[in-house]
């Protein structure tokens, strides 16, 4: 009963107090969030039957091991190969889109020229064009060219801008003032420079998240190489997956195991681009 | 250089602007090219023969006949275009919104210098990693009404479990839970536009107003609203082409009774279901035009709410 | 042998189809490719399939191809189903670079009426698979306007299923010629299995039919059509077909307390397979279902599939409707097309005639397929044998094939993919009564009927 320690477990600082409420609420945020890719998991490493069974299962039992096995040795489902073809896809698209969007996006954001506004217009525009709109006549083009059933109509058009990420892009090239610039240029140092040395280090971190959505949205891309490409071993995973699912609607299993095997990859990435990110945050000097 | 420069200002200072402004505007094209011939090949010529075919007959295989506004006409008479039409318009004034705060809630939440940030953002941003196929395939397994944890445990918590795949009046909700869980990249977007706001703002903000209240709503949300603007319209644009979480949970009629069939489930059935690419050609007219009307309502209204720190206005 | 490899490229046919069909293709704005020399790989298209489906066919096909002097062979598999497959087929058609040759899992008129395959006629005059050597029901769903636009070679056959232990367990005879002859005698049976618990259904005879592929099947067996090919005539609000579904609600009312969201929720009553939906087990399987309607393809998954599975099941002809005069039976297709722009034709078709009479029985030996063509001596799928006896495999295959004699017109409509849609949605309306079968159907027959004229406009 002494009272001074009581006290200070019946009032703990306020710190305390919002500290513990915050983290319980993402905790609890966290664990819906998780919920979905917990049940992957777990599904995948259940056989059909124990994917409905009543009562419900938390956890797989037994834990079926031979369903990544499985995966690996599927003669309808050459991951390995479609995993190179994904790594490849998605990295050229990841590497394009940087260069170009981030070129055009300092124009419209950062230099005034005449018609910048009509094209920046455009280019909103542009973004609003369900893809399937434009697809068709751009699918005949490639397929006048040859060049169908390869990986030029699914790169190419990445290395020279994308509305997306230049709308993205842009606005964060907004943020950077431009007095910074301005002092550059009275130093006679060229556009070229400006745009390399001054103004992307300035916007290192968007430029990261932007290859990384590039990246991801990529990996994820269905449509395109599916109508693109016609050899299974030319798909990429995204196609494969969806192929390997629709052939067998009812595997839920292996479908959920081949989602397991596909998200992997970009949970590496992710996590070691985060440590990117704080770098970046680092370096810029705020 | 610099010194000669500051010495003779008074006198060269205009002319050199001008000199500059045009290497500047000649930089400014020339950065813009590649993109400008994307636009030109990829998207406006793409875009005009769109239009052309949307006033055709065209099967995908033979040549297209001209059928002027017939398709536009056939649209106005199908009832799969107003139902679809309605289930996506009530889609977006769900979703969007929803979407939009739930996201700046997280970003608040995860803008802060915690042992776990880094454990949080990952938990975030996990379902953007997930195929949208497999997303779907997930929440069919999640929402299960034998073997899946939801309705076990709502069960547990005291409420009655919808049926969600399959009671019409419950399964658009269904496909708007599904939109909110992808929530990371909004969330990425406006995290982003919160950790550039320079930390001096932030400094003589906390002096200013201790209030954590006033702060958000005085200096946080107007330092952000260039990516509150993004987020938007991309919202508004994507929330219109939702598909392929339509097309696994409702295939191509919308199951059930037609409550998940979105437009553009009817638009893409036209085309390679029934091979109608005239008709699918008008609908991506008519959605495109919708879109840019709400579109640039959201610019309009724009001007007055969005705050870029680098620009002149 | 019955069967010779013509020379690809040798051969005069080939040439002289070649030149026929140059005019037409260069009014389609295909690439000049078609009148490529070069032989390539011989390339083969599959829509689905398991890998045991996939190692078979390109096994057939690389065998083919050695014989006939090509320098390889090409079976892509897993390019979707239905609609994502012909999708990418039509794809390939359109972009002048299509396989050789392809299997289609719908009937080829669709794409065949607006040009995509060539039509076979010319070719089959002189070879050792003539029309007249396939049952006309078969081939008619390959047919538009009297042009042949693929073959059938092999077939899903649908007819109704039934558990001997449960008919044994009420005392009711297990053979199939004892099996209920109409609808009246299915009903009456059915009710003796249906128990309740409550809103749960237990144990059901047989559920009125929802699946929307098999429905010409019922109509058909009312006396009724859904489409008139000959006539290119919608019929899908006809006296027979509204009265087949009026008397179906109200077995669903009598049996089944008038609601089918009861029946789903207490398991999968429809098909065979877990519901793709909700993953629920299929009933007839759990031994919770006495009889229901199915394809021939299911006995290649009744003993793979890890779900419940009992062993003695049999198959009967479909009983008959009200105003219905004789059974009939249903397809799932398998048929085979050679899409236009098919650089190798001539070796499609040597390839065609080669799978349907001695491909086929490899096929059928691993894969309940049902061969089709009147010249192939087909032994029954292997696993069938060692599951059910060789007497037993072999009743029940000449019972299939015997009934892919009486199948009846099931998808030959140049808007099948649309008609298969607004017949979803009315049988919809219809179980959920949201709409009587006579608005349902009549709404379903005028949309048909107006985009069916609109494609065949002009």
């Amino acid at each position: 009963m002494t009272a001074p320690p009581l006290a200070a477990r019946r009032k703990p600082p306020r710190k305390t107090v919002a500290r513990i409420v915050y983290h319980a609420v993402m905790l609890t945020v966290s664990a819906i969030f998780l919920l979905p890719f917990y049940w992957m998991v777990v599904s995948a490493f259940k056989n059909n039957a124990e994917i409905f069974a009543r009562p419900m299962r938390w956890f797989p039992d037994p834990i079926r091991w031979e369903n990544v096995a499985d995966l690996f040795t599927r003669p309808d489902f050459p991951f390995l190969q479609q995993f190179l073809n994904s790594c490849f896809y998605a990295g050229m698209v990841a590497i394009g889109t940087c260069l170009s969007c981030s070129l055009a996006a300092y124009s419209f954001g950062c230099l005034r020229w005449r018609g910048r506004n009509l094209v920046f217009g455009l280019t909103i525009c542009a973004l609003l064009i369900p893809p399937i709109v434009t697809f068709l006549p751009v699918f005949l083009g490639w397929s006048k060219l040859g060049l169908k059933d390869s990986y030029w109509p699914l790169i190419a058009p990445y290395f020279l801008g994308d509305a997306f990420y230049i709308f993205m892009l842009r606005q964060f090239f907004l943020g950077v003032p431009r007095e910074l610039m301005d002092a550059a240029r009275l130093d006679g140092a060229s556009e070229f420079r400006i745009w390399w040395q001054i103004v992307l280090p300035q916007v290192k971190s968007a430029l990261v998240i932007v290859g990384l959505f590039a990246f991801v949205y990529t990996w994820h891309e269905f449509f395109t190489p599916l109508i693109y490409l016609q050899n299974r071993e030319d798909f990429p995973l995204s196609v494969g997956l969806f192929t390997f699912r629709s052939q067998r609607a009812a595997e839920w299993s292996m479908a959920m195991m081949g989602a397991t095997f596909t998200a992997l990859p970009l949970l590496v990435l992710f996590l070691f681009t985060q440590r990117f990110f704080r770098q970046g945050l680092a370096t810029k000097g705020f | 250089m610099a010194d000669s420069g500051e010495i003779a200002a008074g006198a060269t200072l205009p002319r050199r602007r001008r000199k500059a402004g045009r290497a500047e505007a000649r930089a400014g094209v020339l950065f813009a090219l590649p993109w400008i011939i994307a636009l030109v090949v990829f998207t406006l010529v793409p875009l005009i023969l769109t239009f052309v075919i949307a006033q055709t007959k065209f099967q995908i295989i033979g040549l297209p006949t001209w059928v002027g506004l017939a398709n536009y006409e056939a649209m106005l008479k199908d009832p799969a275009v107003w139902t679809s039409a309605r289930n996506s318009a009530l889609y977006a004034v769900l979703s969007v919104p929803i979407k939009l705060v739930l996201a700046l809630i997280l970003a608040l939440l995860l803008n802060r210098v915690t042992r776990l940030a880094g454990f949080y953002r990952t938990v975030f941003y996990l379902p953007f990693l997930m195929p949208a196929v497999s997303g779907a395939i997930v929440f069919m397994l999640l929402l299960s009404p034998t073997g899946g944890p939801v309705n076990l445990i709502l069960g547990a918590l005291g409420f009655d479990a919808p049926d969600w795949l399959r009671d019409p009046s419950v399964a658009l909700w269904t496909l708007v839970l599904l939109s909110l869980w992808p929530l990371g990249v909004e969330t990425l977007v406006f995290l982003g536009g919160l950790q550039n706001i320079p930390r001096d703002v932030q400094e003589a903000a906390e002096l200013d107003s201790p209030k954590a209240w006033h702060r958000l709503v005085w200096i946080t949300l107007p330092l952000i609203t260039p990516m509150i603007l993004f987020n938007l319209v991309i919202g508004i644009i994507s929330s219109f082409q939702v598909f392929v979480q339509a097309i696994v949970i409702g295939g191509t009629t919308g199951t059930p009774a037609e409550s998940t069939l979105m437009y553009m489930v009817v638009l893409y059935r036209a085309a390679f279901r029934y091979f109608n690419i005239g008709y699918a050609a008008a609908m991506a007219t008519v959605l495109f035009v919708v879109v840019l009307l709400l579109t640039l309502l959201v610019f309009r209204t724009a001007r007055s709410w969005v705050y870029y720190e680098g620009e002149s206005r | 042998m019955a069967f010779q490899v013509s020379i690809p490229g040798g051969s005069f046919s080939r040439r002289g189809f070649l030149r026929g069909t140059a005019a037409t293709a260069g009014a389609l704005m295909l690439p000049g490719r078609l009148m490529a020399q070069d032989l390539g790989p011989l390339v083969e298209w599959l829509p689905g399939g398991s890998p045991l489906f996939c190692e078979i066919h390109t096994g057939l096909l690389a065998g083919f191809a050695e014989r006939g002097g090509f320098s390889a062979s090409e079976t892509v598999c897993g390019l979707g189903q239905n609609t994502e497959f012909n999708q990418s087929l039509i794809g390939a058609i359109a972009s002048g670079n299509p396989p050789d040759i392809s299997m289609l899992w719908d009937s080829p008129v669709s794409l065949g009426a607006q040009g995509a395959f060539m039509p076979l006629d010319e070719m089959m005059k002189g070879s050792t698979i003539p029309l007249e050597t396939w049952p006309g029901g078969l081939l008619a769903s390959c047919q538009f306007r009297g042009v042949t636009y693929g073959l059938p070679v092999t077939a899903g056959i649908y007819t109704m299923w039934f558990n001997q232990d449960m008919f044994e367990a009420k005392g009711i005879p297990t053979d199939r010629a004892s099996f209920p002859k109409t609808w009246d005698e299915m009903r009456k049976l059915s009710k003796e299995f249906t128990v309740w618990d409550g809103d749960y259904l237990q144990v059901a005879g047989f559920v009125p039919p929802r699946a929307v592929e098999p429905m010409a099947v019922w109509s058909a067996l009312n006396g009724g059509k859904l489409y008139d090919a000959a006539n290119l005539k919608y019929m899908l609000d006809s006296e027979q077909n509204i009265e087949m579904f009026n008397y179906f609600l109200d077995w669903l009312n009598e049996e089944y307390k008038g609601d089918v969201n009861l029946i789903d929720r207490s398991g999968n009553f429809t098909d065979g397979y877990p519901n793709t939906t909700t993953g629920m087990g299929p009933a007839f399987r759990e031994s919770r279902l006495a009889g229901m309607q199915s394809g021939s393809w299911l006995m290649g998954d009744f003993y793979s599939d890890p779900v419940p599975n009992f062993q003695r099941w049999d198959l009967a002809a479909h009983p008959v409707g009200p105003s219905g005069s004789a059974t009939a039976a249903g397809i799932w297709p398998n048929w085979f097309v050679i899409p236009v722009g098919s650089k190798n034709p001539q070796a499609a078709f040597d390839y065609l005639a080669y799978l349907s009479v001695e491909g086929v029985v490899k096929w059928y030996e691993q894969i309940p397929d049902v061969p089709t063509n009147s010249q192939v001596k087909a032994k029954p799928p292997a696993s069938l044998v060692e599951r059910r006896g060789q007497e037993f495999a072999d009743s029940a295959s000449a019972f299939l094939q015997e009934q892919a004699s009486i199948v009846t017109p099931m998808w030959d409509s140049p808007v099948q993919g649309f008609a298969t849609d607004q017949m979803t949605r009315a049988v919809e309306k219809i179980y959920t009564k949201a709409a009587t079968p006579a608005e349902a159907l009549a709404e379903a027959q005028s949309a048909c009927q107006t985009e069916l004229e609109r494609v065949l406009a002009g």
